[in-house]
């Protein structure tokens, strides 16, 4: 193994700890000695990685906000039509946070409460869904006219519903949030009769979702 | 206490600043000292959070911004947590009393939402440092204050779900139950993210889009862009 092997290897081991740590006590209890004993590593190795505990929250924000990104894209890229890429993309990250959730509770509930750089990067990390919602102004019959801050609007509006399961330890009701959180954010786009047929599965067939009429 | 008429809050024995309220023989009534201390407690907070944060805050910056000593603030507060939830709540009820007051003089809803998010837009801009405090300091003070933020922003889904009232039979079926709740969380999220960036001058601005994207799940896009438009 190389050494360039091990240190990710660490790191990485580290982040999970803090996560684990911040999931079961809360952040602000949760000191280094905390996070090396979870992780099984010495205390200079920490520091050999990270500043402070508020460098390590920050690294676990940036490692589970790209981690969940990429399997957003990874689910919706495949598909041509806009509204299935958004039931994908939304299914794909209700099921990270599901597999997830002290990543996912570290990230959407602990960062609020982590210092204004945790919560500046917390706000920072929703914009990078909002430019994946805006391809929607293209297939929307009225695209050009939606307000400008529709897509952040509607981030933040997902990102509420999960936080707020996440605050009160719902992680099982998550998934079955998948088909008010499609419609929801087709609605603006496709109207509300159009919104609920892909929200609910009855447009599945490419063909007939409404996005790939438009 | 003698002779309460006789007596000048303005003591020539005090620096200006501190002429307002003096301790001691100022022949006020002690609950009214006690209140207005307080009152200026609170606000020396909101002061020393908008300049060096939650976390910076000392309670000297308290004391000295509401010109009390250290001993005034302890009568009143165990610590500078509870200070901050003070404010906090303070802030929380000015809020919502503007909201509801605002919507209340509106006979129908979809006005009544145009005048109640107004109201608060217009109070936050106009109250940059509360607007900070509120919406953004409120989340760094701990778990305590991070419950009253998260109730207070469901406290506005009633707002809200009153326009279900009235609805045709097929649109409220469609309506499912947590509209409210992410319109709530949606327009929180835009109006705490420019406060974060220090700019409050826009969120008036928002006025139209927050009312469209709030208004659309019950009246349909053109109809709720209509309303955002209207004066």
């Amino acid at each position: 193994m190389s050494r360039e092997f091990i240190a990710q290897h660490q790191r990485a081991r580290i982040i999970g700890a803090l996560a684990e740590e911040t999931f079961e006590q809360g952040y602000q209890q949760v000191t280094v000695a905390d996070i090396v004993r979870r992780a099984g590593t010495a205390r200079n190795t920490f520091y050999e990685n990270f500043r402070s505990k508020e460098d390590c929250f920050l690294a676990t924000q940036e490692f589970a906000m790209s981690a969940a990104l990429e399997r957003v894209v990874e689910a919706a890229g495949s598909l041509q039509s806009w509204p299935q890429r958004v039931r994908a993309g939304l299914a794909a990250f209700l099921s990270y946070v599901v597999e997830e959730p002290a990543l996912a509770r570290t990230c959407m509930v602990e960062a609020l409460s982590a210092g204004p750089a945790a919560v500046e990067y917390y706000e920072k990390s929703q914009q990078a869904f909002v430019s994946l919602f805006r391809l929607g102004r293209d297939v929307s019959p009225h695209g050009a006219d939606l307000p400008e801050t529709l897509e952040e609007a509607i981030i933040g509006g997902v990102f509420w519903i999960v936080y707020q399961r996440l605050a009160a330890g719902e992680v099982s009701a998550i998934p079955e949030l998948l088909a008010e959180l499609v419609e929801f954010a087709l609605t603006p786009y496709l109207g509300a009769e159009a919104a609920r047929q892909v929200a609910t599965g009855d447009a599945d067939s490419p063909d007939e979702s409404p996005g790939a009429e438009l | 206490m003698s002779d309460p008429a006789n007596q000048s809050v303005e003591s020539p024995e005090y620096p200006p600043e501190l002429a307002r309220l003096p301790p001691g023989r100022h022949g006020l009534p002690r609950e009214f000292v006690s209140h207005n201390q307080r009152e200026r407690l609170i606000a020396g907070l909101a002061e020393a959070v908008a300049e060096h944060g939650y976390a910076g805050t000392t309670i000297a910056h308290i004391t000295r911004n509401a010109a009390v000593s250290r001993r005034t603030f302890y009568e009143h507060f165990a610590s500078k947590d509870e200070c901050f939830i003070a404010a906090y709540d303070t802030v929380m009820a000015e809020l919502r009393k503007r909201v509801a007051e605002a919507f209340d003089q509106e006979e129908e809803w979809p006005r009544a939402v145009r005048a109640g998010i107004g109201a608060m837009l217009e109070f936050l801009a106009t109250e940059p440092h509360l607007a900070r405090l509120s919406m953004v300091e409120a989340l760094v003070a701990g778990p305590v204050v991070v419950e009253r933020y998260d109730a207070a922003i469901q406290s506005l889904v009633p707002y809200f779900a009153a326009g279900r009232d009235g609805l045709d039979d097929d649109v409220l079926a469609g309506l499912s139950p947590t509209t409210e709740e992410a319109l709530v969380g949606g327009m929180v999220s835009l109006i705490s993210r420019r406060i974060f960036a220090d700019r409050t001058e826009e969120l008036e601005a928002l006025l139209p889009d927050l009312v469209e994207f709030t208004l659309t799940p019950y009246l349909g896009g053109a109809a709720a862009a209509k309303a955002a438009r209207a004066a």
